[in-house]
């Protein structure tokens, strides 16, 4: 095993003072001194608790139909069991089925729907996945809620998230997610909230 | 075995990596970073591991043998760094600790009744004191309230698990009623806030906090008006 030492240091630290004494005889050194610095470090350890994501699917609105979304995502495992994320992302809404009826909800046909939440997630479930003979992959189920924002026609509306998802990790700088939410906000688009 | 395919990564003897000797009877390696991913290997007391990277309380490892595993932060902490036998991954993990200044964190609470948002970002300039930024959106039944401001906190007991924080801000405010109503004005002004409130630090990069806000927002000249904000929320430290 190899040990460090401090007694080169202290070989040093012994010698110094008595060539000192005797400089003017300078008898040779029985020992020569061969001291060998240690680079001494403080360890830097990369870590990868932050996470930067993209994602796409499909958004239901509740009497408006469903439209491909996309948004980003932040995220940070605080624990091994808890992590908090950010995410926005936007679609759009269609009033189309309306207006077959000759009712018009909203100024055009598709309007923009923007959102951002504020979550936190719970791992639940540690795992792997395995894919063949030789590869493996770590996974994991988790739940997540969080409180956001809903920007659709124009108005700000307070709106809550949860959902259920699944992650794994082909290589520890990448992973892939698959999650389903509900975003609930009240709206008085339709006459009532 | 195919466990350890999964984790090999296309680097070759590394010399930029932080290496460390076992001081435990030995390391347990973890296929994945927490607990409950199971154990496929052990490294013995005196062997040699590199250290390849952090994930949260989990370091990952390879050993002398070439097998590379998660081992807890708690059996981190015996092993030795390449520095000597007195620093220990303890002191070494704490020092890490003590130099994390920047914080970001959010917050869920009530806003004049209206449910509000904030995410801030916090900068420590002293182990008392620390500058803040805060976005908060506040979308209410009638309206939607944006604020934006600086504070100065101050902390008296930074070191310990339940601390308490006092702070003074100002800023922006946008308030914006919905297009639905009658005479719908946009206002904008100044916003001047004062807090107090309590930090709860669950884990050493994690913590949570309650506070309690008084805005003063300066309308015009002749005018002002006065909210309170109770909020609860969780930050961490990059």
């Amino acid at each position: 095993m190899p040990k460090p030492t401090i007694l080169p240091f202290l070989i040093a630290a012994l010698s110094a003072p008595a060539t000192a004494q005797s400089a003017e005889s300078v008898p040779e050194p029985v020992i020569p001194a061969q001291v060998e610095r240690r680079e001494v470090h403080i360890p830097k350890i990369s870590a990868n608790d932050l996470e930067i994501g993209a994602y796409t699917g499909v958004l239901s609105v509740q009497d408006f139909g469903a439209k491909s979304s996309s948004g980003l995502r932040l995220g940070y495992h605080a624990t091994e069991d808890f992590f908090v994320e950010g995410t926005y992302g936007r679609s759009k809404v269609s009033d189309q089925s309306f207006r077959r009826l000759g009712i018009a909800i909203f100024k055009t046909e598709e309007v923009d729907l923007a959102y951002y939440y504020l979550s936190v997630g719970c791992n639940l479930f540690p795992g792997e996945v395995f894919l063949g003979k030789n590869w493996a992959m770590t996974s994991a189920v988790y739940l997540v809620g969080g409180v956001g924002n809903v920007k659709f026609n124009g108005e700000n509306h307070t709106a809550y998230n949860f959902g259920l998802g699944i992650r794994a990790l082909p290589v520890d700088w990448f992973s892939m997610r698959f999650e389903i939410r509900d975003h609930m906000f009240a709206s008085d688009i339709l006459g009532k909230n | 075995m195919c466990v350890l395919v999964a984790f090999v990564l296309p680097v070759s003897a590394d010399e930029s990596n932080e290496r460390a000797w076992v001081a435990d009877p030995y390391l347990e390696l973890h296929t994945g970073p927490g607990r409950g991913y199971p154990i496929f290997d052990i490294s013995e007391r005196g062997e040699r591991v590199e250290i390849l990277g952090r994930h949260t309380d989990w370091f990952k490892v390879r050993t002398a043998r070439g097998r590379e595993g998660w081992v807890s932060r708690a059996q981190m902490e015996a092993t030795l760094t390449a520095a000597g036998e007195k620093k220990t991954f303890r002191d070494v993990l704490f020092d890490d600790y003590l130099a994390r200044r920047l914080e970001f964190g959010f917050s869920f609470g009530t806003f004049k009744r209206d449910p509000l948002l904030s995410a801030h970002t916090g900068y420590r300039l002293h182990d008392n004191f620390l500058v803040e930024l805060t976005v908060a959106q506040s979308a209410g039944d009638f309206s939607t309230t944006s604020l934006l401001y600086g504070a100065l906190v101050s902390q008296p007991f930074p070191d310990s698990r339940w601390s308490p924080f006092f702070a003074l801000g100002a800023g922006r405010f946008t308030n914006t009623p919905k297009s639905t109503l009658v005479s719908a004005i946009e206002t904008r002004g100044d916003v001047a806030n004062a807090a107090i409130g309590l930090r709860y630090y669950v884990t050493r990069q994690f913590f949570l906090r309650v506070e309690a806000k008084r805005h003063v927002t300066l309308v015009n000249y002749d005018s002002t008006n006065a909210y309170t904000e109770l909020s609860a929320g969780a930050a961490f430290f990059f």
